[in-house]
């Protein structure tokens, strides 16, 4: 416990940076409508390191960085360009191409360096929990160097758009790419640089008010990923991705009670919130009349939540089949775990299992594996006929729930009936 | 210079896959594709000069990740024997020999072996989603060939498959394959007594690859920084593992050459342990181009690791 969140705050301070740099970059990408450009340099910065690899340079040494930022100077240069070209096609398009070819180009070449195989994996998803402060030494100059040339160059940066300006974003902005891709991820680093942009640019237009709902919201946001990954034990990058999709829908449904008519949104909220219930219970009801045997994703979710809820439509006979089935289940698996775990000791401890034993205990858990799938069996099948039994009556029952939670102009209707 | 450099490396890799889309097969030798390098090697072993065998995924791929190109195709269709690793280890296997294979080498052909044949699997929880005879075939853990006593299984199912291809030649093969076995044999006593001092000495491991090699060797594995291929470890598993093995004294931690360096470092760095970088598959290192080499390496990389402790 203790010794994770020793090693979480380091890695959250990481975060903390990343969302620092990447909020202004990416309030600069929103206001451009270049979106995934940082997806393209990411990649290129990639195939550099892939190249250098090739070459026999080991990975994180100075030379593959070296050839990672080539390859992203280039790649901005290609970038500045772009703009320019970008007439009867748009800019996006061009910047995609880009990152397809540059990815396409490292399958290429990894074919032939398999050690770059689980680089290319890990600029994918990177690993910012084994990130600490090592790593902060080395980005917090590189981005303040970065911040301090945008400051010095504000002028130029914001009112031209001449090929030179463009050059230099697309650089300064690589030389950010290029570090902290190669720290968090490419699917993190996304989120980083246009979610707390987003919400920032959703409610200020000011750039220094921008900038500050997004680094509040996006610091905010990454500890919210880290407290989940580290109370559900969930994988740290992944968790604070998905943090940042909720900050935003969260924004998104907030926007209307702080910019609009508050009474006006709450009436929306309230009316949608149930017609989504409504719509949800319907398709469910659709579905259990339809397809009684096939997954029912609201009613086994409802089941696994509560297992209660199966005795509603259970006969005795069924519920203690069930039951039995999920109880001998169980067993075979944990029969199955102690036998591994003892041959597992027995590999050091005590005399080695000969042959003939080992042999054994393998065809005893070739023999628990099958009937603890012969129980899983027997559970589906007493649930999928259980459901058969009951799906007119039940699929009824929800119909009619789903009408009631709809809101349907009841009152009218019914001062119209008894008229 | 750089430009320079990447177009050499852009010849040199067109060069390696020319000379990989003709190989150079012998008119007469028995024509061999084995998925992986440790498999080849030990056809090679016992069918010596009679055989001409390849492997498809090079070696330091994940095999279990594998990608068939079409070139492979081409290599099954002058192949008169092929040889796998089974346990779900090369499931792609399947669908090329479907797509590419004569009848003769697809699955209950002459010309098919299945190298995990009689062997006891380790691990085995979940059944096997291979196709063919599922029912009776648990999915343990596949890397069976890193304890070398069932080099004795695997080396069997390749002579039946070369008897039954070359029957002529049965009795060469199967000398081929008493020399190899009593060579290994002597060997293993030699890997045993040198390993011998490691047995209170708990391991950490990236990828559970080692348990069959654990098994043999009394090595004692005592938990993974991967839980599941793919998905990088949450807080709470580092965690737990940073406390077993600041609790047990765990000195070591294993990691194959194609696993990701960072992760093993940092918990390596947090406890003041080791890394040695050991190779599941013949070829992954240098110095491991036979199956004897493999574990002759990896033997010298344990013990000199533990000596410098």
């Amino acid at each position: 416990m203790i010794e994770a969140l020793g090693f979480l705050w380091p890695s959250f301070l990481v975060a903390v940076c990343l969302v620092g740099i990447h909020t202004y970059f990416g309030i600069q990408v929103l206001a451009r409508n270049v979106i995934f450009v940082d997806l393209a340099l990411a990649q290129i910065a990639a195939l550099g390191a892939t190249v250098a690899f090739m070459l026999g340079h080991p990975a994180q040494s100075l030379a593959t960085y070296g050839y990672s930022l080539t390859f992203t100077f280039l790649a901005a240069v290609l970038l500045a360009f772009t703009r320019a070209w970008a007439t009867r096609i748009p800019q996006e398009a061009l910047i995609g191409v880009i990152y397809v070819v540059a990815a396409a180009a490292s399958i290429l070449l990894i074919d032939r360096a398999p050690q770059g195989a689980e680089h290319l994996k890990q600029i994918l998803t990177g690993n910012i929990l084994t990130s600490g402060l090592n790593e902060i030494a080395v980005i917090v100059p590189l981005y303040l160097a970065v911040a301090l040339v945008h400051f010095l160059l504000r002028q130029g940066l914001a009112q031209s758009s001449s090929l030179f300006w463009e050059f230099v974003f697309y650089a300064t902005f690589g030389i950010v790419v290029t570090s902290s891709v190669a720290l968090a991820g490419v699917l993190l680093v996304f989120s980083f640089l246009i979610i707390p942009a987003a919400i920032g640019v959703m409610f200020d237009s000011s750039l220094p008010r921008q900038l500050a709902i997004g680094w509040v919201a996006g610091i905010l946001t990454s500890a919210a990923g880290f407290a989940a990954s580290f109370a559900f034990d969930l994988p740290t990058g992944a968790a604070i991705v998905c943090a940042f999709g909720v900050a935003l829908a969260l924004a998104g449904l907030a926007y209307p009670f702080v910019r609009g008519d508050r009474v006006l949104a709450l009436k929306i909220t309230v009316s949608t919130v149930c017609w989504a219930v409504a719509a949800l219970i319907a398709g469910s009801a659709i579905q259990l009349a339809i397809a009684p045997r096939a997954d029912l994703p609201l009613i086994d979710m409802l089941e696994h939540a509560a297992p209660s809820l199966r005795n509603l439509y259970f006969t005795k006979t069924e519920a203690i089949a069930y039951q039995d089935a999920d109880e001998y289940a169980e067993r075979h698996r944990l029969a199955a775990e102690q036998l591994i775990e003892q041959e597992r000791r027995s590999r050091t401890q005590g005399e080695a299992l000969d042959e003939a034993a080992m042999q054994r205990i393998s065809s005893f858990l070739k023999s628990y594996a099958e009937m603890r799938k012969g129980e899983q069996f027997v559970m589906s099948e007493v649930r999928a006929r259980a459901r058969e039994r009951v799906r007119w009556s039940v699929s009824l029952g929800l119909l009619a729930a789903a009408l009631l939670l709809a809101p349907l102009p009841w009152r009218r209707l019914w001062t119209r009936l008894s008229r | 210079m750089w430009l320079y450099q990447l177009f050499a490396a852009l010849c040199l890799a067109g060069c390696v896959s020319l000379g990989q889309a003709a190989p150079a097969w012998a008119q007469d030798r028995i024509r061999v594709v084995a998925t992986t390098t440790d498999l080849r090697s030990l056809t090679e072993a016992v069918g010596g000069d009679l055989v001409d065998a390849v492997s498809l995924v090079p070696a330091n791929f994940d095999a279990e990740e594998y990608q068939p190109k079409p070139q492979d195709v081409l290599r099954l269709k002058d192949a008169r024997l092929v040889v796998r690793v089974g346990l779900d280890y090369d499931l792609w296997f399947d669908r090329l020999l479907e797509a590419a294979a004569s009848r003769e080498i697809r699955r209950g052909g002459p010309g098919y072996v299945d190298a995990s044949w009689g062997i006891a699997p380790l691990e085995v929880r979940g059944v096997t989603v291979g196709p063919g005879d599922g029912h009776a075939h648990g999915s343990g853990n596949p890397h069976y060939w890193l304890d070398p006593e069932n080099a004795e299984f695997i080396t069997a199912n390749i002579l039946w498959g070369l008897a039954r291809i070359d029957p002529a030649n049965t009795k060469t093969f199967e000398a081929n394959r008493q020399a190899f076995l009593a060579r290994l044999s002597a060997k293993l006593t030699e890997w045993k007594a040198r390993l011998a001092p490691l047995r209170s000495m708990p391991l950490i491991a990236y990828h559970n690859s080692w348990p069959y090699f654990a098994r043999r060797f009394r090595l004692d594995f005592a938990d993974f920084l991967e839980i599941k291929p793919g998905v990088p470890s949450t807080p709470s598993h580092l965690a737990g593992i940073i406390q077993r093995m600041r609790e047990r004294g765990v000195r070591l931690v294993v990691r194959e050459p194609r696993e990701p360096e960072r992760d093993v470092a940092f918990v390596a760095a947090k406890t003041g342990a080791s890394v040695v970088v050991l190779a599941a598959s013949v070829g992954a290192l240098p110095g491991t181009s036979d199956y004897m080499q493999l574990f002759d390496t990896n033997v010298a990389a344990l013990v000199d690791a533990a000596a410098s402790r």
